[in-house]
């Protein structure tokens, strides 16, 4: 590793580090507008001019375009480097307005700031300046090109890293144009980093703006629970408001990136509809008195009928803590183990890929941008988790190929081979892809259980079946034997219940074939993880809990931040089981129907309310700290009258606890031994203590692995299941009910920002079952189900597998009168409407 | 194909295998926007729209090309455009007195085009002329060792032979 001396201090830093790099790792932060590290250097704004004084370069030289090497002396300091800088900026401030007072940038402006630092304090050009007509971004984003200094980094992103072509650079020389060829809304669901990336205020947020300094405003690290990869961000808040997220860096995930999605769902926390009033059988009520009062009710069932007669369902959307108390809440009083997915088939492939999943073959988003093959089954990338389609194009542009197997038409922003199988054809083609690339492959012996699997893959039998696709499986097979990474990324929604054991199992024999494979699961959110740990046996399901509400044995339900109606495939009979309970108590932030139906009801708060933990789709544990207390908005409380003419002793709004919290209080209230305990050894991946443990200061900042070195799970055990498949299609189409980039996901279907820009609801058939049946593009579809009829818009796809039907999950859709989750809606239940 | 239904069928068909020879469709976009700005007199939006059809490059990326390069014309042009060479060497060789003498005798400013819809004036980055400098292009047609003189001979013959070439032609 070579060494550098820069400013008289040394650092020894890895080959291929930029100047500029070392430098910050030093501490020295030398001014950069072009540089960004995810996006590389291009050396275009001259600002990061260092002078070299020993080594293989001389004088004045950009450090963000000079990789380190052995024996360069690098001085930041002088003189003839300092003046280079001071004339950068002043060029670059001929054409800047002079204006930050009235700039949404001004106070978090890299343009100020170095301009300030650099020395160019006093305008001497007299001149007229060049000005821009600014265009319409769309909802999220404002466009003040006046203020553009021309460092690329806008149009680098978003075409090079993201893989859009709406946005980029036009004109020449001093007119060159930022933007879009006409007004219209960002097609990229990345779009919201411009507004992080540009160093100066070209692109500001819009729900924040005008509205926040930033020198007035709360931050904090926070972490995104809009998906299950729990993306890195900060949290700004002012006046009991959540204004503005942003991307924050982290090295594991690889970028300082994040979705659109990521950045504008925060809407729910702010939301008028948000309840934040405890209520008792439909009387308002102190939160400490709705306490009591569930803690009551709850001990008089308890005492009457029986433990077993309280059930517990959770969610993918608590924090660690809130799924550690609960559990441990069923633990002391003796309940049933609480449920945390309503969906049961997406439980058991949940719970099958958390005990696969270890340091073997676990990578992390970055370990994904870094395959040289990735082959993505039963998983959307886009639409379930929208960085995982970044970091897959990140590794389309370092020459991996990359492969989807997945029925849904597919929108990943970089060329991939698609091969759209249905769930049951899927494990099929995986494994016989595998199999055929390693029998054909050169990688020597294997160990004898691997052999055995190895030949237990079925090979020629399903390379046949799939005509239509039969040129595209020779590319793919030909560059799966030639990799030397190969990352297999995983789904959990759609996919058969053995789907990611045998993923577990092929990453493995890959492995131990080629050297190193990397497995990336995607789970159905933020805590999906955390809940498999933490749920009862696999037998165990919400639908039980259903049935048992239905035969009456379960008398009182706890839904701890959870909505079981948006899951769930028939409301009506969901409803009437709950109907029937004795006690339903609710704990939630956000409205529902489950919240209305309440006898009790328990405001908690939200992320950005409480420190809260969650652990990620690679098992990843993350922190987050709490940006504000919390309380009714002052805009809303105040009704846009600002200060506030009224002054009282309270926090309006302020009377709800964090679910964790207040499960600890009822516990308490009803005697329950239960003592909370994030020492279990569940959380411990070592011997060490339990990461949960430590002091907020004490946490390594990108998070912290909490999977085993290798797997208790018996591996290449369930080889016969893995392939039995097959079931035929018959007169009938599957139902896949899937998550969309906007519209499906729970939170951020709150966020008004959002709102704006989701598509209409509708539903996706291949194009020759559409036309089989007599459909074609936007007709609208009834459905006649079990419980009534569901209209939706039609979408077709030459593409997509044949014999399923893609329903996104869309919070405007009322879709669920389906008997149950898999299902399959036989022809003659649809029509033209 | 919505927008390339507004070409000849004849003309769409020729850049449609134009295309198709290359190895990618990007490489010919220049070619194809230079066919599509000689059938329309310039290339409007909805030229943009016919290329990014029959390209299958997005609009965006389109007029980043077009709006680079000089000899794609965004708004409607004179039938001569006359691109004045805008570099140093001709700078040196008297340019802007000479640009100055275009300009007041056509009384137009630089990027306008006269009244009778005859002439627009361009500047444009090196003509590599430099050996004749100053230098100026008119459609395609190079002017070298220009004095004032000269620039009277060329603008009046154009303007009396208007059967001369439009256009790029
Ligand atoms: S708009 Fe911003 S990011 Fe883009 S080139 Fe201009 S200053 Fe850079
Ligand atoms: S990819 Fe997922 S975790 Fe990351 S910002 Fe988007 S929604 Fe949040
Ligand atoms: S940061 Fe190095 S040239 Fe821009």
């Amino acid at each position: 590793m070579p060494r550098i001396v820069i400013d008289g201090l040394e650092i020894e830093v890895p080959q291929e580090t930029k100047v500029i790099d070392a430098a910050e790792r030093l501490g020295i932060m030398i001014p950069r507008f072009c540089y960004l590290k995810s996006l590389g250097a291009v050396g275009a704004c001259r600002v990061c001019a260092v002078k070299f004084l020993q080594g293989p370069f001389k004088g004045v030289q950009m450090s963000c375009m000079v990789d380190v090497q052995d024996g360069m002396v690098v001085s930041t300091t002088d003189d003839e480097a300092v003046a280079f800088r001071r004339q950068v900026i002043e060029w670059l401030m001929l054409n800047h307005p002079h204006d930050c007072p009235v700039c949404d940038e001004g106070g978090q402006c890299l343009l100020q700031d170095e301009t300030v630092s650099g020395g160019h304090g006093i305008r001497r050009y007299k001149g007229s300046k060049r000005t821009y007509r600014n265009q319409y971004l769309g909802e999220f984003i404002a466009h003040e090109m006046n203020r553009c200094i021309h460092c690329y980094r806008c149009s680098r992103f978003y075409q090079e890293y993201c893989g859009y072509r709406d946005l980029g650079v036009m004109q020449i020389a001093d007119r060159v144009y930022f933007g879009r060829f006409q007004n219209g809304q960002l097609e990229s669901p990345f779009s919201g980093n411009l507004v992080d990336l540009c160093p100066t205020g070209v692109y500001t947020d819009i729900p924040a703006r005008y509205k926040v300094r930033s020198w007035d405003l709360d931050r904090s690290p926070s972490v995104c629970i809009h998906c299950s990869l729990g993306c890195n961000t900060v949290a700004n808040a002012r006046y009991r408001t959540v204004w503005r997220v942003e991307g924050r860096y982290n090295e594991a995930l690889g970028s300082e990136f994040i979705c659109d999605r990521g950045r504008f769902g925060f809407g729910y926390t702010n939301q008028p509809s948000r309840p934040r009033q405890a209520r008792v059988d439909s009387r308002s009520v102190a939160l400490s008195d709705a306490l009591k009062s569930a803690a009551e009710k709850l001990s008089r069932i308890h005492a009457a009928s029986g433990p077993r007669a309280i059930a517990c369902v959770g969610s993918a959307r608590n924090s660690l803590e809130t799924q550690t108390m609960l559990k441990s809440l069923c633990d002391g009083l003796g309940l049933p183990a609480p449920c945390f997915f309503v969906n049961s088939q997406t439980e058991k492939a949940v719970k099958r890929a958390v005990a696969s999943l270890d340091e073997r073959v676990a990578v992390s988003l970055n370990g994904v941008a870094h395959g040289d093959f990735i082959v993505a089954v039963g998983v959307d990338p886009l639409n379930e988790a929208p960085m995982l389609a970044l970091a897959m194009r990140q590794a389309h542009r370092r020459g991996a190929l990359l492969v989807i197997l997945d029925p849904r038409p597919s929108f990943l922003p970089a060329p991939h081979v698609h091969l759209g199988f249905a769930p049951g054809e899927l494990n099929g083609v995986l494994g016989s892809l595998v199999g055929k690339a390693l029998e054909t492959g050169d990688e020597g012996k294997l160990p004898p259980l691997h052999e055995d699997f190895l030949k237990s893959l079925p090979l020629e039998s399903l390379f046949k079946a799939p005509v239509n696709h039969g040129e595209e499986l020779d590319v793919v097979l030909s560059a799966l034997q030639k990799s030397r990474r190969p990352v297999l990324v995983c789904g959990s929604e759609i996919v058969r219940e053995n789907t990611p054991s045998l993923c577990a199992d092929l990453a493995l024999l890959m492995r131990s074939a080629k050297g190193q494979c990397g497995l990336f699961y995607v789970l159905p959110g933020a805590n999906a993880f955390g809940g498999a740990l933490l749920s009862g046996s696999e037998e165990s399901s919400f639908m039980e809990v259903v049935e048992s509400m239905e035969q009456g044995c379960t008398k009182a339900l706890v839904l701890v931040e959870s909505d079981p109606f948006l899951q769930f495939p028939h409301k009506d009979r969901l409803k009437r089981a709950m109907e029937k309970l004795e006690l339903l108590i609710v704990l939630d932030h956000l409205p529902s129907l489950s919240a209305e139906m309440s006898h009790v009801f328990l405001p908690t708060s939200t992320l950005f309310e409480v420190d809260s933990t969650f652990i990620n789709q690679e098992g990843r544990v993350q922190w987050s700290r709490a940006v504000h207390e919390g309380g009714i908005p002052m805009e809303q409380w105040t009704e846009g009258n600002h200060p506030p003419r009224a002054h009282g002793a309270i926090i309006p709004g302020q009377d709800f606890k964090a679910a964790g919290k207040v499960l600890e209080e009822i516990a308490r209230n009803m005697g329950a031994s239960g003592e909370v305990s994030l020492s279990d050894p569940r959380f411990r991946p070592g011997k060490g203590a339990s990461p949960l443990e430590g002091a907020p200061g004490d946490r390594p900042g990108d998070g912290m692995r909490l999977i085993p070195r290798e797997s208790s799970r018996e591996p290449f055990s369930a080889r016969e299941e893995y392939f039995t498949f097959g079931e035929d299609a018959g007169d009938s189409l599957e139902l896949l009910l899937v998550e969309a980039l906007f519209g499906t996901e729970e939170l951020s279907a709150h966020s008004p920002a959002l709102e704006k820009v989701e598509p209409k609801p509708h539903m996706w058939m291949h194009e020759q079952d559409a036309s089989m049946l007599g459909f074609s593009q936007d007709d609208v579809i009834a459905m006649d189900l079990e419980g009534g009829v569901v209209e939706v818009r039609l979408k077709v796809s030459p593409s997509m597998a044949r014999g399923v039907l893609v329903l996104p999950r869309h919070h405007r859709l009322q879709w669920q009168k389906f008997r149950d989750i898999s299902v399959r809606v036989p022809h003659d239940r649809m029509r033209k409407s | 194909m919505a927008y390339a239904d507004l070409l000849p069928e004849e003309m769409r068909k020729q850049l449609i295998q134009r295309i198709a020879e290359g190895e990618t469709a990007r490489e010919q976009a220049i070619d194809v926007m230079t066919a599509l700005q000689n059938h329309f007199g310039h290339m409007s939006d909805q030229a943009m729209l016919v290329a990014s059809e029959l390209l299958a490059m997005t609009p965006l990326e389109l007029e980043e090309l077009a709006t680079f390069y000089n000899f794609i014309y965004r708004q409607p042009v004179g039938k001569y455009v006359i691109h004045v060479c805008d570099s140093a060497v001709c700078w040196m060789h008297g340019h802007e007195s000479l640009m100055d003498h275009l300009l007041s005798r056509l009384k137009i400013r630089l990027g306008e085009t006269t009244e009778d819809g005859l002439f627009t004036v361009l500047p444009v980055c090196c003509l590599g002329y430099c050996d004749h400098a100053p230098a100026m292009l008119v459609n395609r047609h190079i002017h070298g060792e220009l004095t004032r003189e000269k620039i009277d001979r060329i603008l009046t013959r154009l303007a009396e032979e208007p059967h001369l070439p439009t256009g790029m032609k």
